[in-house]
């Protein structure tokens, strides 16, 4: 079921509500009188921009970001490398599957958020923590998809790449890998989304910067508007983290994508 | 042969597994090349499980107390996201004027990632069971929504053009056709939000609180006390297991006979 | 029997083979003791009724299948599993999706790391053969049923076999495409004579390609009758022979042993 709106009625559709429900929360906050202080969406916006080229603690918004940022690219990189390839070789090789499967099943129901604490003692509260906590964050997801995407991979292509003339780690490089690729990115968007939440959480619990920080700072200050102006860019940036990763997806995936 | 090559990668598997802990158990307590603060011996984590059950220091609770108050708030969060998300997702699906206005703010919304949502949370509802079972209703209720809202768009053109020839009203269609469609997605959706917001509970607990088991290995950490840490994060991957499971199958009963 | 007069020496001989598989309720018999030979560059037809066999047949040709009793010989050796000499045309087609047509139909000389010119050479004039000039850099989710069927095709002669195996590969295609298909390889087999042995359960198709039919019976599959086909190519579908032909060898397969 496929519905064809239009673009102007969707456009209208949605600016409406959002006007709506803004001018409520405007409304809301500027009638109330609780002590707490909630900002108005006008204040917030305003933070937000003025938070572009005014430090807050030791950076911009923009620094806090390129911080978050830098995080979650290191961590989520090794997470790639790493469960991409434990797991394509898991799915294809009995030997590492049975080395490593039982393992890795007892260690993933484990939330990454738990590890928070752990990761603490070990790596103190300097970037490792932080590093290790998006590793785990990613691992789990890249290498379930990517092991799936092997396991899965259709036998009749064995069979016609074997007829070919293909050896078996021709089989493996130029069948299993490739034919693994959609399933790997539908791991990586999770994963993306569990990185980008996890660096939050582990900002949160200890950094000096980021856009964890900031939010968390407002808490200590009770300074709303600093905090939902983070949330903000938080969703801005996540927003367009997932919207890149669809777009490589999509370009990647030519072949996969046509004819649907 | 089949038999005994699987019989080989079985016993490869188990003893993976008995190296596992044999290496920590010989890093830990037989060689100390890991100080206990930082990884307990799997026989100290035993011991510490014995003596959590009934024992309420370091810490104020008992190990079962604890689980109950995650348990708690988590059913109280998970049950709340479902129960209002569910329906939600359906509704903004099958009709076009809530699809059409509650999507694009449902869409900003699920870009902050619920985490996010936890420092406001704690300055507006304080350190207690509300803030933290708002938290878990958020990271529940945002896959609820999407599958099944996606469930009920993969409802088949055809599907409704039968049912509304033989003179289904739009309702009708909509219980006897789409949902039934859509069932398959939305306990995927239920499972996802019992993962995340699991997940979740553990930072909210770890963030603001006095009792669960993300406060227990918060204030393991704080205590340099690694062996509750360790202890935590095994229960919360055993709980989270098994609700995993249980949800698991209560879908294989619900879902008979749909085609996926 | 002789009025082809030359055959070729055997390429393939099968000896007594015999396929059950087994399930919880018994075994089931679904080759019993075939024996015949493939010639060098002969079109032979595999033609039975409904879906016994034929294709666990051909798989067993490839080395796919184990012979349950036995055995297949590839110019004297013993099959014993699947080898680039013995390329198979699937039903399914079984095309790399992440690969462009040139990919695919270049696959088995990249694989052997044969020279690029080679490669290169080879490809393109295989791709030109089967009419799918143009199309090198398509995916075959942009390709329709009929072209991608041309690419497997391409892609099994591109491989240099000594024989070549199809498993009923028109039989997803639509009628229209499927006479354009049978004329197409009609004309290909003329240009680039190779031992083929060809799948179907449709008699036309038969009729219009073969050189020798091997009719089989329905379940477990043993052979009934061969038919020698010397009608000129190309040939015409509605021509007195031909309408004759069909007519016998579809009386024969409805006739109960």
């Amino acid at each position: 079921m496929r519905h064809n709106y239009g673009k102007i009625r969707v456009v209208l559709y949605g600016a409406g509500t959002f006007l709506v429900l803004l001018s409520l929360w405007q409304i809301a906050a500027m009638t109330s009188n609780s002590e707490i202080g909630f900002p108005t969406p006008v204040a917030v916006i305003g933070r937000f921009f003025h938070m572009l080229s005014n430090k807050v603690g030791s950076y911009t918004i923009w620094g806090h970001t390129l911080w978050s940022l830098s995080r979650v690219v290191i961590g989520y990189l090794l997470a790639c490398v790493l469960g991409v390839v434990l797991g394509l070789t898991m799915g294809w090789f009995p030997y590492v599957k049975a080395l490593f499967k039982p393992v890795f099943d007892l260690l993933r129901p484990i939330a990454p958020l738990a590890w928070i604490p752990l990761a603490i003692l070990w790596f103190g509260i300097g970037e490792k923590y932080k590093y290790f906590l998006i590793f785990i964050a990613a691992f789990v997801p890249f290498t379930l998809n990517s092991y799936a995407g092997a396991v899965r991979v259709d036998r009749q292509l064995i069979g016609a790449a074997r007829m070919l003339g293909a050896s078996h780690s021709q089989v493996f490089f130029r069948i299993v890998v490739p034919s693994a690729v959609p399933s790997i990115f539908s791991g990586a968007q999770v994963a993306l989304s569990n990185a980008w939440m996890t660096m939050l959480a582990a900002e949160m619990v200890r950094s000096s910067e980021g856009i964890g920080w900031l939010i968390i700072a407002g808490q200590g200050i009770n300074d709303m508007t600093q905090m939902i102006a983070g949330m903000l860019a938080i969703g801005i940036v996540g927003f367009l983290l997932a919207n890149g990763m669809r777009l490589l997806e999509r370009r990647c995936l030519v072949w996969n994508n046509q004819g649907k | 042969m089949k038999k005994k090559s699987k019989l080989k990668f079985q016993i490869i598997s188990i003893i993976s597994l008995i190296a596992f802990f044999a290496i920590w158990q010989l890093l830990t307590d037989v060689y100390r090349v890991i100080p206990s603060t930082m990884l307990p011996s799997p026989v100290k984590v035993l011991q510490t499980i014995g003596m959590k059950w009934s024992v309420k220091k370091p810490d104020g609770s008992t190990l079962p107390q604890h689980i109950l108050a995650s348990l708690q708030v988590s059913g109280l969060g998970f049950c709340l996201g479902a129960v209002i998300g569910v329906p939600l997702g359906v509704i903004m699906a099958w009709w076009e004027k809530a699809d059409l206005s509650l999507k694009p703010v449902f869409d900003f919304v699920r870009t902050i990632p619920p985490i996010a949502w936890i420092p406001i949370m704690i300055v507006l509802l304080g350190i207690g069971v509300v803030a933290k079972a708002s938290i878990v209703f958020l990271s529940a209720f945002i896959p609820c929504v999407i599958n099944s809202y996606t469930g009920i768009k993969a409802t088949k053109t055809v599907h409704i053009w039968v049912a509304q020839t033989f003179g289904g009203s739009k309702t009708r269609t909509l219980f006897k056709v789409a949902i039934p469609t859509a069932l398959p997605y939305i306990f995927t959706g239920l499972k996802v939000s019992l993962n995340s917001s699991w997940g979740a509970l553990v930072a909210a607990e770890m963030l603001g609180s006095a009792s669960g088991l993300g406060y227990m290995i918060q204030m393991g950490r704080l205590l340099s006390r690694a062996d509750l840490i360790v202890v935590g994060m095994i229960v919360i991957g055993i709980i989270g297991t098994i609700l995993s499971a249980f949800l698991d199958s209560l879908e294989k009963i619900v879902v008979k006979g749909e085609v996926r | 029997m002789e009025q082809s007069g030359k055959i070729g020496k055997e390429k393939l001989s099968c000896r007594g083979i015999t396929k059950s598989f087994s399930s919880s309720s018994g075994n089931f018999e679904v080759l019993h003791d075939l024996t015949f030979d493939v010639y060098e560059n002969e079109f032979l037809v595999l033609f039975g009724p409904g879906q016994c066999g034929k294709t666990t047949l051909l798989y067993m040709l490839a080395g796919l299948e184990e012979c349950t009793e036995g055995e297949v010989f590839h110019n004297g050796e013993p099959v014993t599993g699947p080898a680039p000499s013995r390329a198979v045309v699937y039903q399914t087609m079984a095309l790399f999706p992440w690969m462009t047509v040139w990919d695919n139909v270049s696959f088995s000389q990249k694989v052997r790391k044969a020279e690029k010119k080679v490669i290169a050479e080879r490809t393109q004039y295989f791709i030109d053969l089967v009419g799918l000039t143009g199309f090198e850099k398509s995916y075959p989710v942009q390709l329709s049923g009929g072209m991608k069927q041309r690419v497997g095709i391409a892609r099994a002669y591109c491989s240099d076999p000594d024989v070549l195996l199809m498993d009923e590969p028109f039989g997803h295609l639509d009628a229209q495409t499927r006479y354009m298909m049978q004329e197409s390889l009609g004309k290909i087999w003329e240009n680039e004579k190779r031992t083929i042995v060809f799948v179907t359960n449709n008699i036309e198709e038969a009729l219009y390609l073969a050189d020798r039919i091997i009719l089989l019976s329905d379940c477990p599959s043993q052979i009934k009758k061969e038919y020698r086909i010397t009608l000129p190519r190309p040939r015409s579908l509605v021509s007195p022979e031909f309408l004759k032909l069909r007519k016998e060898i579809t009386e024969q397969m409805n006739m109960s042993d």
